[in-house]
């Protein structure tokens, strides 16, 4: 089976679901977001069976628009796999957008049918931009998933603050989409191509303007920044992260942020690769992750909001990520080393996508059953209810770095291989993030475990028995891949 | 003979050098002029303007205008894929495959397109977006 | 004669309008349309490039497909930001950027 099946069933099943919500009248549109898990989840079971590219007869202009490498299955499987868990999200955190979007009436459900199907057609956009080795088809994808975005963090239409997040992410997303377009354009007009392979090849030959190659890659690195929160592209993410529903936020931090990564990885390959500017192109990666660390960890310091602190976190995460990429020895040498920064950057946001999506889900419930986002909504939650403290004292130590964790072994890559290429002004500041990290993750474990509840007589949360499973599986996942990563290295 | 202009140019520069001067001195020495919504609106001082200033136009106007725009621009893909139909499909035939095999492909695309876009129409009915009342 | 320059500058130049409006100017709607200025900038040098490299005689094609392509998802990108900035106008009536203020801690 081509690998490209996936996205058109994905599609297919979207636009079928689309159908469905507007010609089909159910009891329960609920049943619509378990219609789309389980053809996501089936979804996520065909892409073991995609031949990998030696036994697909590739022939013609296709095989270059779109790669079918282990690469573009891991990153699909990673947004499989997380449209899957903000469904149920989305599910569960019916209550709360009912309660914005349609006030007046009680028993309406009108508008959530959409709020299950656009995720499913984001995840064909994520699943694409993992394969896209084009500029035209990274374009394409990258909007097809920004757009789904705007209507998505905007749904709550009775919801300020949803609103003002909606027309924030609106407007710097249009922003970075012009940066985008316009290295683009600088890219193909130097180069005179769009495929990626083929830029490639010039950059090596090395027969093009130096300022101009270094213009459209500044271009394209501040517009992909701002999908993965980057610095100077980063400002958006507190508010919309803050104002957006749950479950969206964290498709936002783990969806797009991936696959921002997996492209930001193809694009700079070339000029990484090219021995005229490769070592100004990592300076300038290098620039951007110092930043990125420093803005996310010291300003995440003094948040009490815990979806905020979460945001801050995203963007500590990025600078990491960055890190790594950085840290790609230049002018296309062979590195010694066994850990590739490709496979580092892949295992950490695969752990990234465990521990984020657990704290996501106890936060879904918290807000949903307590009805608050703070961290003082937090507070006693181990007396009420002592599994999804647990739950979210493991996504912690996971985020904040503890050994025996998925989350430190990501970390510890991304440090080796730093120090692998004598980055040490980075590792510095990355040392100086992961402490800061220790406090302002365990605040959210204090209020948990040292703090009387805010209501004594508050009722325990209930689960609901899927999200039981998700969140069992996912703890299992974040102790498995801390113990033995080899499964998930690439 | 091109000489003659010469003072019309110092004229020129003269009089924008002034103009740019002016202005830029204005913002290095004046004092900063912290704009605000006070500032902004028409009268600094006096009445304020009661009422909008234009007629609003209703929100279906805009729906219907929208869903305009979303069609018709798509409309841009089928000039390139009409234009070169001809050449493809001679090309096609030449083969002598099937018409479900991959050298019909420019074809298939072009339905699926439409159809995705067929489905986008239905939806649009469905909901009431082209009802106008 | 026109050089490739010319069309470069022109869209640098178109490119620098619209990114200060969007510093600048503080009505949400305004700001939107700078930022279709942005993209017709880049539609403008890719047109520009795309005439002037090229292959055996004919231009390449790749800039032009690219430019349709920037073209709906500007399209779609109006139909859908142009909603949101109603919605929630119709919610705050507001249109000022600088009034987007109600999240700050």
């Amino acid at each position: 089976m081509p690998a490209y099946y996936l996205e058109v069933i994905v599609v297919v099943l979207g636009l079928t679901l689309l159908l469905v919500e507007a010609f089909v009248p159910l009891g329960d549109r609920r049943s619509l977001a378990w219609l789309a898990a389980l053809g996501i989840g089936v979804v996520l079971c065909l892409s073991f069976l995609v031949s990998t590219p030696e036994q697909a007869e590739e022939t013609g202009r296709f095989s270059a628009l779109y790669a079918t490498d282990g690469l573009a299955l891991f990153y699909k499987r990673i947004a499989l796999l997380t449209t899957l868990l903000v469904l149920l999200m989305s599910a569960d955190y019916r209550k709360i957008l009912h309660q914005y979007t349609d006030p007046e009436r009680p028993q309406s459900q009108a508008g959530l049918g959409e709020f299950f199907t656009l995720p499913v057609f984001a995840c064909a956009g994520l699943m694409w931009m993992a394969s896209a080795t084009d500029l035209i088809s990274i374009f394409v994808s990258l909007e097809a998933v920004t757009m789904t975005f705007y209507v998505l963090v905007a749904f709550m239409r009775r919801n300020v603050g949803s609103l003002e997040a909606g027309v924030k992410y609106l407007i710097l997303g249009a922003l970075s989409t012009g940066f985008l377009v316009y290295g683009i354009t600088w890219l193909y007009g130097i180069t005179g191509q769009t495929e990626l392979s083929a830029i490639s090849e010039v950059l090596k030959e090395g027969a093009v303007s130096k300022t101009a190659a270094l213009f459209a890659f500044a271009l394209i690195l501040v517009a992909l920044g701002f999908k993965v929160g980057a610095v100077p592209f980063q400002f958006w993410i507190p508010d919309v992260y803050q104002g957006a529903p749950t479950p969206i936020t964290a498709f936002l931090s783990v969806g797009s942020k991936a696959a921002g990564f997996v492209v930001l990885l193809r694009v700079s390959e070339p000029f990484i690769a090219s021995e005229l500017i490769s070592s100004n192109v990592i300076t300038i990666l290098t620039v951007v992750a110092g930043a990125t660390l420093v803005y996310g960890n010291l300003a995440a310091i003094p948040q009490n909001n815990f979806k905020r602190l979460l945001a801050f976190s995203s963007i500590s995460h990025a600078g990491f990520l960055l890190m790594a990429l950085a840290s790609t020895p230049a002018g296309g040498a062979i590195s010694q080393f066994s850990i590739s920064p490709v496979s580092a950057i892949s295992f950490y946001l695969a752990a990234y996508l465990f521990m984020t999506l657990l704290a996501f889900l106890v936060m879904t419930l918290v807000r949903t059953q307590r009805g608050g986002e703070s961290i003082d909504s937090f507070r006693g939650l181990a007396k009420t209810s002592p599994f999804l403290a647990l739950t979210l004292l493991i996504a912690m130590m996971s985020l904040a770095g503890v050994p025996l964790t998925a989350g430190f072994i990501g970390k510890f890559y991304v440090f080796l291989l730093a120090v692998n290429q004598h980055h040490y002004w980075l590792v510095a500041l990355g040392v100086v993030g992961a402490a800061a990290g220790f406090y302002y993750y365990l605040k959210v474990v204090r209020a948990m475990y040292w703090e009387a509840p805010e209501d004594t007589s508050a009722p325990a949360i209930e689960v609901s028995m899927p999200t039981k499973i998700a969140l069992i599986l996912l703890i299992v996942a974040v102790f498995i891949f801390g113990l033995d990563p080899a499964p998930l290295m690439l | 003979m091109l000489q003659e202009y010469i003072p019309v140019l110092l004229q020129i520069l003269i009089a924008g050098g002034f103009a740019a001067a002016a202005l830029i001195l204005s913002v290095i020495f004046g004092k900063s002029a912290a704009r605000n919504p006070t500032k902004d609106s028409a009268y600094e001082c006096g009445m304020l303007p009661v009422g909008p200033g234009q007629a609003r136009f209703s929100v279906k106007f805009y729906l219907v205008a929208m869903l305009f725009v979303i069609f018709d621009i798509e409309v841009v893909f089928l000039y390139p894929w009409a234009v070169t139909f001809n050449e493809l499909a001679a090309g096609a035939v030449e083969k002598g495959q099937n018409f479900f095999s991959e050298s019909y492909a420019f074809f298939w695309g072009m339905t699926g397109f439409l159809g995705i876009l067929f489905i986008a129409y239905l939806y649009a009915l469905k909901k009431g977006a082209l009802r106008w009342n | 004669m026109l050089t490739l320059g010319h069309y470069l500058i022109a869209s640098g130049l178109l490119f620098s309008v619209g990114f200060i409006g969007v510093l600048l100017r503080r009505n949400v709607i305004i700001i939107f349309m700078c930022l279709e200025l942005m993209l017709s900038a880049a539609n403008l040098s890719l047109v520009a490039f795309s005439r002037y490299n090229q292959t055996a005689g004919l231009p390449d094609y790749n800039g032009d497909v690219l430019v349709f392509f920037i073209i709906t998802v500007a399209a779609a990108e109006v139909a859908v930001g142009l909603a949101i900035i109603v919605a929630l106008f119709r919610s705050r009536q507001i249109t000022d950027v600088t009034a987007m203020n109600s999240m700050k801690n």
